[in-house]
């Protein structure tokens, strides 16, 4: 094992050297400088996001005298410059100018004189708003809440599903609702905590900042983000017009900026694999005492500790912790295993560009767009991503979210490794197919043993011990069957139930019977498995076996309650929901995906074995049927 | 050092070796020849246990062709050699010297001692900015970094110019004086004839013939003489007779061929050439020259298949000999055999 470590390793370090030796120091100096430029950029848009600065900044010039009344207010606004007023000449030293007039009892006149321009309206219009701005700070600050705000609303933020249930959130207890709910603002000059936590901690009480976000945090309720909260987050006090919806946009952005040098580390590990490939340059490799499996690691390890290397800067540079790094991670894998894959399966560089960006869209598509409903649905958790937001919003993860997050990403990564090197030999590695028919080769690499021992001979043993390698194939697409459908559901959830259902639905039972079925395929067209009848049934219901056992394993999902989400459940239903139901119920909701398995997968499995329009046509046949048992099931539960 | 039993490789329904058997033995140097598609490079890959045989047993250097032990005790050469282009000669071989798990001064002394012996200099230079000899040389050196027992060569020379194919041919030769075991796979006949001790001969996948260069000559091909006389050798009844004749002298006519100022017949026997000359002697001229040659495995490779091998040229020399027949005859060259068997310097590209 120390050898095997030990070759890795001189893999891993001469990876390096030929890494580092195909850039010259021009380029490198060049990469850089655009890497600084880039951070630059990013960090100064993040700073003026978090500071509060604004490109308006001192835009407009506002000639007030000092000891005004408006003065402050021009002096708060970031748009606005005070100018002396002695001297001001409009349209020259002055946008507008604020005269103070006389006062009269309560009354006090002020004018205010903006120049005939364009910009004067608008530098009007400017004053205007910080003005009002500046009164509701005031107000907000005022002791006696309830004259500055006779009118209290309580405030309560609810995941948005569809409606058919209530719900859950994210980092609060449940608690949290009722108590929202019945806060009544009653005035009583308490901190944010007072009104409840859950979904509206801070909203009950009047008595916080502007914005409470401190009394939201102790609730472990809706969180605003930990940076720049003010800016992003959830105003809780002032009037209706000025609050707006919790929405960690910064902590977002900043959990985007992990997936950003993902994008740069794939280019350079899908070159260096493709370099291997093209013109046999990586044929000396396969001759050396090392496996391919050894090969395969050493080449990719320095990407990773590449990858952790700048993950963890990144997590010390915007203030994340080991949580950001660990979400991470697994990501960095699925894009090396992801490119790994279209490395090997790839005939030139050309194609490998059309991989490497389906790569990064689709992942980064997954990472993302789940993670924008943090602190909104439990949807957000399929996403690595959503934990580094909490990691930079400061809230704790149980392990079993951690878990959920990030262990099918983890493990689909590990199986396109597999898949790849399914194909990392010379009869593969070096021909030039069709990444379908590469596809299809590297399925059946893995289906050798099962034709060598004569799948379909069903009466012995033998013959049933052959259909193992099937079985666990077919368990080894669950992971990316899992990360389809939560990817399913995370795009379609928002949209209205008598959409997203029905087609959630059939989406569903489209992936799972191709990831049943492909290999069986591809068995097939390889010459795997003998082109009968019998061995089909043999080799669907052995791939139905597996599915059907694997598939148990998505009752992960209730660990962190996405079944409570009524797409969740039209997802997952199969594994979720059996409370309460008598015996034979269970045992037949808990048996009946074995046989609609078995039966779909047999059905597809006869086209696949007759060829590729059948398969085709079976395929969809199985998708309906499984489709319909889903309406079924679903109908069941609603 | 090899043993192979019944090999059989298929890639669907394209058999690439069919029931293939022969071995090596230790310190031989063994070639395969035949022409593209013949299933040489698919019989070495198995070898060095980078293809699966579908069936058949390979043994090399007493492991199974599927061992890792194996590949301790084998380098291989491919048909083409790419190298890692931003690498330097030097790093690239420590490089693999690494994998084999050679201690570092003792890969650096092979490397050293390789290198020297195949006069590559620049080994700081990058490998991208050098010739394809240079290049091939250091894939040569790469070959015995783990200082194998087991050579595997597919086409070592190929594509190279002559001095640099010279170069790789004498140092083939001289792992053959190391004790090194070689196989050796090339569709330069020339190559082969002057390198290996034995050959295979395959053709669709098969091996056509096996043994000694010698022993398929003697089997496959047939010793004839060139008589040069300074006139055209009279029809005399005796030379009709030998040729089988019946009146028109087709036979006797296609035999003899005017060179320069000379004719040369090509006969079979020493009666003929003794006939050639008594014709010669009643055309009023004399035999001016006399020159034995040998069947050369092209020749072999003709009688065996029925057809000559694909890829061969005839334009230019191989290894700085002569250019055509003509040349090195008008050149005077005496040798006595096979001057005719080295033309075959295959173009670049070719399998």
């Amino acid at each position: 094992m120390i050898d095997r470590l030990r070759r890795i390793l001189r893999v891993a370090r001469w990876e390096t050297v030929r890494a580092g030796g195909g850039v010259d120091r021009r380029t490198l100096l060049a990469a850089l400088a655009l890497l600084l430029v880039a951070g630059g950029v990013l960090g100064g848009g993040l700073a003026a996001g978090v500071v509060g600065l604004d490109v308006d900044r001192d835009v407009y010039r506002v000639a007030v005298n000092d000891d005004s009344p408006y003065a402050d207010a021009v002096e708060e606004a970031p748009a606005l410059t005070r100018a002396p007023v002695d001297g001001a000449v409009l349209g020259d030293t002055a946008d507008l100018v604020v005269v103070d007039g006389s006062r009269s009892g309560t009354v006090e006149t002020v004018a205010v004189r903006a120049s005939d321009t364009r910009k004067g309206e608008a530098a009007a219009a400017e004053f205007r708003e910080a003005v009002e701005a500046h009164n509701e700070r005031l107000m907000a600050a005022e002791e006696n809440r309830t004259a500055a705000f006779p009118v209290t609303v309580a405030l309560q933020y609810v995941g948005r599903t569809s409606g058919l249930d209530e719900g859950s959130t994210l980092g609060g207890d449940d608690d949290g609702d009722g108590g929202g709910e019945s806060g009544d603002g009653s005035g009583d000059g308490g901190d944010g905590s007072d009104g409840g936590g859950g979904g509206s901690g801070g909203s009950g009480g009047t008595g916080g900042d502007t914005a409470s976000d401190d009394g939201a945090n102790e609730d472990g309720g809706l969180a605003v983000p930990s940076v720049d909260g003010a800016a992003f987050g959830a105003d809780t006090v002032g009037s209706p017009g000025s609050i707006s919806p919790p929405f960690p946009f910064v902590s977002l952005l900043l959990a985007f900026v992990f997936l950003v040098p993902m994008n740069f580390l794939i280019q350079a590990y899908g070159s260096s694999v493709l370099d291997e490939r093209t013109n046999r340059r990586g044929e000396p490799l396969l001759v050396t005492p090392l496996s391919p499996v050894d090969i395969v690691a050493g080449k990719t390890l320095p990407y990773v500790a590449v990858a952790a290397l700048v993950t963890t800067c990144i997590a010390l540079g915007v203030g994340g912790g080991a949580l950001s790094v660990i979400a991470v991670l697994p990501v960095a894998l699925a894009f090396l295993g992801a490119t790994f894959v279209g490395a090997m399966f790839a005939r030139s560089f050309k194609e490998l560009t059309f991989v490497t960006v389906g790569v990064s869209v689709l992942l980064t598509t997954y990472a993302f767009v789940p993670a924008i409903f943090t602190n909104v649905t439990p949807v957000a958790l399929v996403s690595p991503l959503t934990l580094v937001v909490f990691d930079l919003q400061g809230e704790a993860v149980g392990l079993g979210e951690a878990l959920f997050s990030t262990v099918p990403m983890a493990t689909g990564a590990a199986l396109l490794f597999g898949l790849g090197l399914g194909v990392y030999r010379e009869e593969d590695m070096f021909t030039q197919k069709p990444v379908g028919r590469k596809f299809l080769d590297a399925l059946a690499v893995r289906l050798r043993s099962v034709g060598k021992a004569g799948a379909g001979t069903l009466r012995s043993r033998s013959g049933l011990r052959a259909l193992v390698p099937i079985a666990v194939l077919t368990a080894c697409t669950i992971p990316f069957v899992f990360v389809a459908e939560l990817l399913a559901v995370a795009l379609l959830f928002a949209l209205p139930v008598t959409v997203s259902i029905p087609v959630l639905l059939v989406t569903i039972a489209f992936i799972e019977e191709v990831a049943k079925s492909v290999h069986l395929y591809a068995g097939f067209e390889r010459g795997a498995f003998a082109r009968t009848d019998r061995v089909a049934v043999a080799v669907g219901c052995a791939s139905a076996v597996g599915f059907f056992l694997a598939e148990k394993v998505t009752a992960v999902v209730q660990a962190v309650g996405l079944t409570e989400l009524f797409v969740g459940r039209a997802a997952f239903g199969s594994v979720a929901g059996m409370e309460g139901l008598p015996p034979i119920a269970v045992a037949g909701l808990f048996f009946a995906p074995l046989l609609l398995h078995g039966f779909s997968t047999t059905v597809a499995a006869v086209g696949a074995s007759r060829g590729r329009t059948y398969y085709v046509l079976t395929l969809a046949l199985a998708t309906l049927i499984h489709a319909a048992y889903n309406f079924g099931v679903v109908r069941v539960y609603a | 050092m090899i043993e192979v039993e019944g090999l059989r490789k298929t890639y669907g329904d394209f058999a690439a070796v069919v029931d293939s058997t022969f071995s090596v033995a230790e310190g031989e140097v063994f070639g395969v020849v035949g022409p593209n598609g013949a299933g040489k490079t698919t019989t070495l890959k198995v070898l060095a246990g980078l293809v699966d045989p579908t069936d058949g047993e390979v043994e090399v250097a007493g492991f199974a062709s599927d061992d890792p032990e194996m590949r301790r005790q084998l380098g291989f050469l491919p048909e083409e050699s790419p190298l890692y282009e931003e690498m330097t000669p030097l790093s690239y071989l420590r490089f693999f010297a690494d994998l084999y798990d050679v201690p570092r001064e003792t890969a650096n002394e092979r490397i050293e001692a390789a290198l020297d012996r195949l006069e590559l200099d620049h080994r700081e230079r990058r490998l991208g900015d050098m010739s394809k000899g240079m290049k091939r040389k250091v894939a040569i050196a790469r070959s015995l970094v783990n200082d194998p027992d087991v050579l595997v060569y597919d086409e070592p020379a190929s594509g190279l110019d002559p001095v640099t194919t010279n170069s790789v041919l004498e140092f083939t030769r001289e792992l053959r004086e190391t004790g090194k075991t070689v196989v050796f796979s090339a569709h330069n006949l020339y190559h082969v004839e002057s390198v290996c001790d034995r050959v295979a001969v395959m053709n669709e996948g098969r091996i056509v013939a096996r043994g000694s260069v010698d022993g398929i000559r003697e089997r496959h091909g047939e010793t004839t003489y060139r008589v040069f006389t300074d006139v055209a050798p009279a029809r005399t009844d005796a030379l009709v007779e030998m040729f089988g004749d019946s009146g028109d002298h087709a036979a006797l006519d296609a035999a003899t061929e005017e060179v320069g100022d000379r004719f040369r017949t090509t006969v079979p026997t020493m009666d003929a050439v003794e006939a050639v000359r008594e014709a010669a002697a009643a055309a009023g001229g004399e035999v001016v020259d006399i020159r034995t040659r040998e069947p050369s495995l092209e020749d072999v490779f003709l009688d065996i298949v029925g057809r000559p091998m694909p890829g061969r040229y005839t334009g230019g020399g191989a290894a700085g000999e002569g250019s055509d027949d003509e040349d090195a005859e008008q050149a005077g060259d005496a040798e006595p055999s096979n001057d005719e068997s080295r033309a075959a310097e295959p173009p670049e590209g070719t399998e």
